[in-house]
C-alpha cells in the first residue's frame, strides 16, 4: 500500500445519494427522457458496476453525479450537500475536491506529459510544486507507469494511457472515482490490468468506485452491481428497482 | 505549467501558429516601418521648423493675429529692457536676438518680387545664417545696404553676389522708401520657399529703412528643444505679470507647415495601424477560433477536472497573448532589420516643400517600436477574446460529446 492509502473508516456511510433523479433531452418537439426518477445510494468504499445498454442512461447518470450536467427534476447529494442550488463556481470546486473522473477514451491533454497530465489536477488545488512532484511521482509509481513519467499520451498504449488518466483521477485523494467504460478502449489483458489497479485502489485508498461498463469482465470485481434500462435503475440480485416508478 | 500550457497548445498545431506569428508580425512590421518613417520625417520638420524659426518668438499679439494696420505692434527699447531681464534670467534660454520683418518689393532689372525682409543682428548666433551661406559672405555687424537672398531667388532673379537689388516698402508713418541693396551673399535653406520669399538684412538698416527704433519679435534659442513648453509656460507668466501685451509662441504654434505635415503623419500612421489592426483582429479571430474548437472536448475535459470557466478563459486567453507577444516581438525584429537596410542603402528623397532630396531614413528605436508592440499584442488578445468567452461558456457535458 503507498504512503497516500488511507484506511476505510468511513465504509458503509453514504457519500452519494441521489433522489428522483431525472433528466429530460429536447428532441425536436419530442422531450426524451434519459433518466427517470432514480433513487441511488453508494457508500464509502463501494465499488459499483452499472451496466445496460446503449442509450440506457448509463452516462447521463454519470453526468449527473459527478456535477457535470444538472438534472431536470431531483437532486444529487454529495456528503450531504445538495448540488441543486450550486453555482458553476461551486460544482466546479466539488469536482475538483471530492470527484475523479476517467473517460471512456481517456481525454488526456496530448501536449502534457504523463507527468503532466497527472498534475494538472494538483494546479488547480494549487499545492506547491515539490508537494506536487511527490504525489505525481507516487501516483504513477502505484500505475506502474514510473518509468513513463515524460512521455506525452501519444507515445503510450491504450493501457497506459488509461493508467495515466486513473492515476489522475485519484492523485487529488478523490472521495469519489466515476469511470465511463475504463476498459472499452483496451484489450482484455490490459483491460483486466487497470480493473485489478482500480479494484485495489478502491480497497486500499477507501474511494468510492461508480464504473459504468458494458464489459462483463469488469463486473466480477463490484461489490454492488446496478443495471440501467429505459432511464430506470435496478439493483442486480435485487429485482425491485431503485428507481421510483415514473 | 499553466504558463507554458498554452505555449504547448500553440506548438501543437505548428503550420497554423506559424500562419498566425506571420500575420501578427507582418502587421507589426508594417506599422514599426511607417512609424519609423513618420518619426523621422516629423524630426526633420521640427529641425526646419526650429531653425527657421527659434523655439520660441516673443510679440504682440497683434502679429500673430495680423490684425494690425500700422505698425502699432512693434516693441520699443523700454519694453525690450524687460524682456531682454526676463530672458536673461531663465536657465533654459541658451542665445536670443530681436528681428524686425516687413513685406516689400525688390527689383532686379526688369524683374520684380514680392518678399519678406527680415532685419536681423549680424554677429548673433540666433539663427544665424553662417553655415548656410554657398556663395558670397555672411553679413558683418558692420554692414549697411548689404542683403542676403536665398539660392531659389537668386536662382530666379540671376543674382549673385556683387549683385544690386532695389527694395521698395512702406514706413511705419506710411511713407514710401526705395533702397539700393548689394547682394553680400546667398544663402541656403531646407524650404524652399524661405529660400524665395526670405531677404535678410541688418537690423540697424532695416531701422532705418522702416523709420522706427522698435523691432517686430525677440527670437529665443533653447539648449533642448524638449525644453520648449515649459519654458514658454515661465516666460509667459513673466510677460503677464510685467503688463508688457507680449506674447510667447513656440516654434509648433508659429510654423503652420508643420502642423499640417503632422496632422497628416498621424492621419497617415493612424489610417495604416488601424486597417492593420483590424486585418490582424479578423485573421486572429478565425484561426483561433478554429483552433479553440478543435480542443472543445479538451477544454471540456479541464473542466470536468475542476477548472473553472474563468480558468479556461485565462487559459485561451493566456494562449492568444503568447501568439501576440511572440508575433509583435517577430514583427519588431523583422521591421528593424529591413529599416537598419533600407537605412545602409541610402535612398533620397526630396521631402514636402524642401529644396535638397535628403536621405530617407527610417527611425529604429523604443519610441518607435512601442506603439506597433502594443497594436499587434491588443489586436490579438482581443481577437482571442471573444473565441475564448465562447469556449468558457459552453456546458461541460456538451464539450465533452464533442469528438
Amino acid at each position: 500500500m503507498s504512503e497516500d492509502a488511507r484506511f476505510c473508516h468511513d465504509a458503509g456511510r453514504a457519500f452519494l445519494e441521489t433522489r428522483d433523479l431525472t433528466k429530460t433531452y429536447r428532441l425536436g418537439r419530442e422531450d426524451i427522457r434519459a433518466l427517470e426518477g432514480v433513487d441511488f445510494v453508494a457508500n464509502q468504499g463501494d465499488f459499483v458496476v452499472l451496466n445496460g445498454p446503449s442509450g440506457s442512461g448509463k452516462t447521463t447518470f454519470l453526468n449527473l453525479i459527478s456535477a457535470i450536467d444538472r438534472p431536470t427534476q431531483g437532486e444529487v447529494i454529495i456528503e450531504g450537500v445538495s448540488t441543486t442550488n450550486q453555482t458553476d463556481r461551486q460544482l466546479a470546486a466539488m469536482r475538483r475536491n471530492k470527484i475523479g473522473l476517467v473517460f471512456q477514451s481517456f481525454n488526456l491533454i496530448p501536449v502534457l506529459s504523463a507527468a503532466e497530465n497527472v498534475e494538472y489536477p494538483l494546479l488547480l488545488h494549487r499545492l506547491e510544486r515539490p508537494e506536487r512532484k511527490r504525489r505525481v511521482s507516487a501516483m504513477l509509481e502505484e500505475v506502474g507507469l514510473g518509468e513513463l513519467t515524460k512521455r506525452r499520451p501519444n507515445e503510450l498504449s491504450g493501457g497506459q494511457r488509461q493508467r495515466v488518466a486513473i492515476a489522475r483521477a485519484l492523485v487529488t485523494r478523490p472521495r469519489m472515482v466515476l469511470a465511463d467504460e475504463p476498459t472499452a478502449n483496451l484489450d482484455s489483458e490490459t483491460g483486466k490490468a487497470v480493473m485489478q489497479l482500480t479494484s485495489r485502489l478502491n480497497k486500499e485508498h477507501c474511494v468510492v468506485f461508480i464504473v459504468v461498463t458494458h464489459d462483463p469482465a469488469v463486473t466480477i470485481y463490484a461489490q454492488r452491481r446496478f443495471r440501467i434500462l429505459d432511464g430506470h435503475l435496478t439493483e442486480e440480485g435485487n429485482d425491485a428497482p431503485v428507481a421510483s416508478a415514473a | 505549467m499553466l504558463l507554458w500550457l498554452p505555449l504547448r497548445s500553440l506548438l501543437r498545431s505548428r503550420r497554423r501558429s506559424l500562419l498566425s506569428l506571420a500575420i501578427i508580425g507582418l502587421g507589426t512590421t508594417i506599422a514599426f516601418v511607417v512609424l519609423g518613417f513618420v518619426q523621422e520625417s516629423r524630426a526633420l520638420i521640427r529641425e526646419t521648423s526650429v531653425a527657421e524659426f527659434g523655439n520660441l518668438q516673443i510679440a504682440s499679439p497683434q502679429l500673430w493675429e495680423d490684425t494690425a494696420e500700422d505698425y502699432g505692434y512693434l516693441i520699443q527699447s523700454s519694453a525690450l529692457d524687460q524682456v531682454s531681464a526676463l530672458l536673461a534670467s531663465e536657465p533654459r534660454v541658451d542665445t536670443f536676438t530681436v528681428q524686425l520683418q516687413f513685406p516689400a518689393l525688390i527689383a532686379s532689372g526688369d524683374r520684380t518680387q514680392i518678399v519678406r525682409v527680415t532685419g536681423f543682428v549680424p554677429g548673433n548666433p540666433t539663427l544665424s545664417r553662417a553655415g548656410e551661406i554657398v556663395a558670397g559672405r555672411d553679413l558683418a555687424p558692420s554692414d549697411a545696404a548689404a542683403v542676403l537672398v536665398g539660392r531659389s531667388l537668386a536662382d530666379r532673379l540671376g543674382l549673385a553676389p556683387g549683385s544690386v537689388i532695389t527694395l521698395t516698402l512702406t514706413t511705419v508713418d506710411g511713407a514710401y522708401n526705395a533702397t539700393p541693396l548689394q547682394v553680400a551673399g546667398i544663402y541656403q535653406f531646407s524650404s524652399e520657399q524661405v529660400e524665395l520669399q526670405s531677404l535678410f538684412i541688418p537690423l540697424r538698416y532695416a531701422q532705418l529703412l522702416l523709420n522706427t527704433t522698435g523691432v517686430d519679435r525677440i527670437v529665443v534659442a533653447l539648449g533642448d528643444i524638449a525644453d520648449t513648453p515649459a519654458t514658454r509656460a515661465r516666460l509667459q507668466a513673466g510677460l503677464t505679470d510685467a503688463q508688457l501685451g507680449l506674447e510667447a509662441l513656440t516654434w509648433d504654434e508659429l510654423s503652420p507647415f508643420y502642423r499640417q505635415l503632422s496632422n497628416l503623419f498621424d492621419i497617415l500612421f493612424g489610417f495604416i495601424a488601424l486597417a492593420m489592426a483590424v486585418l490582424v483582429f479578423f485573421i486572429i479571430l478565425q484561426i483561433l477560433t478554429l483552433a479553440f474548437l478543435e480542443r472543445t472536448r479538451e477544454i471540456g475535459t479541464a473542466r470536468a477536472l475542476g477548472t473553472t470557466r474563468r480558468g479556461v478563459l485565462g487559459l485561451l486567453l493566456a494562449e492568444g497573448a503568447w501568439l501576440a507577444v511572440i508575433g509583435s516581438g517577430l514583427g519588431l525584429a523583422l521591421g528593424a532589420a529591413l529599416s537598419l537596410g533600407f537605412n545602409a542603402i541610402g535612398v533620397k528623397w526630396a521631402p514636402p516643400g524642401t529644396v535638397e532630396p535628403v536621405v530617407l531614413t527610417i527611425r529604429v528605436g523604443i519610441t518607435t517600436a512601442l506603439a506597433p508592440f502594443l497594436l499587434g499584442v491588443v489586436a490579438t488578445i482581443l481577437s482571442s477574446v471573444y473565441p475564448a468567452l465562447q469556449m468558457a461558456r459552453l456546458p461541460v457535458v456538451d464539450a465533452l460529446r464533442v469528438e
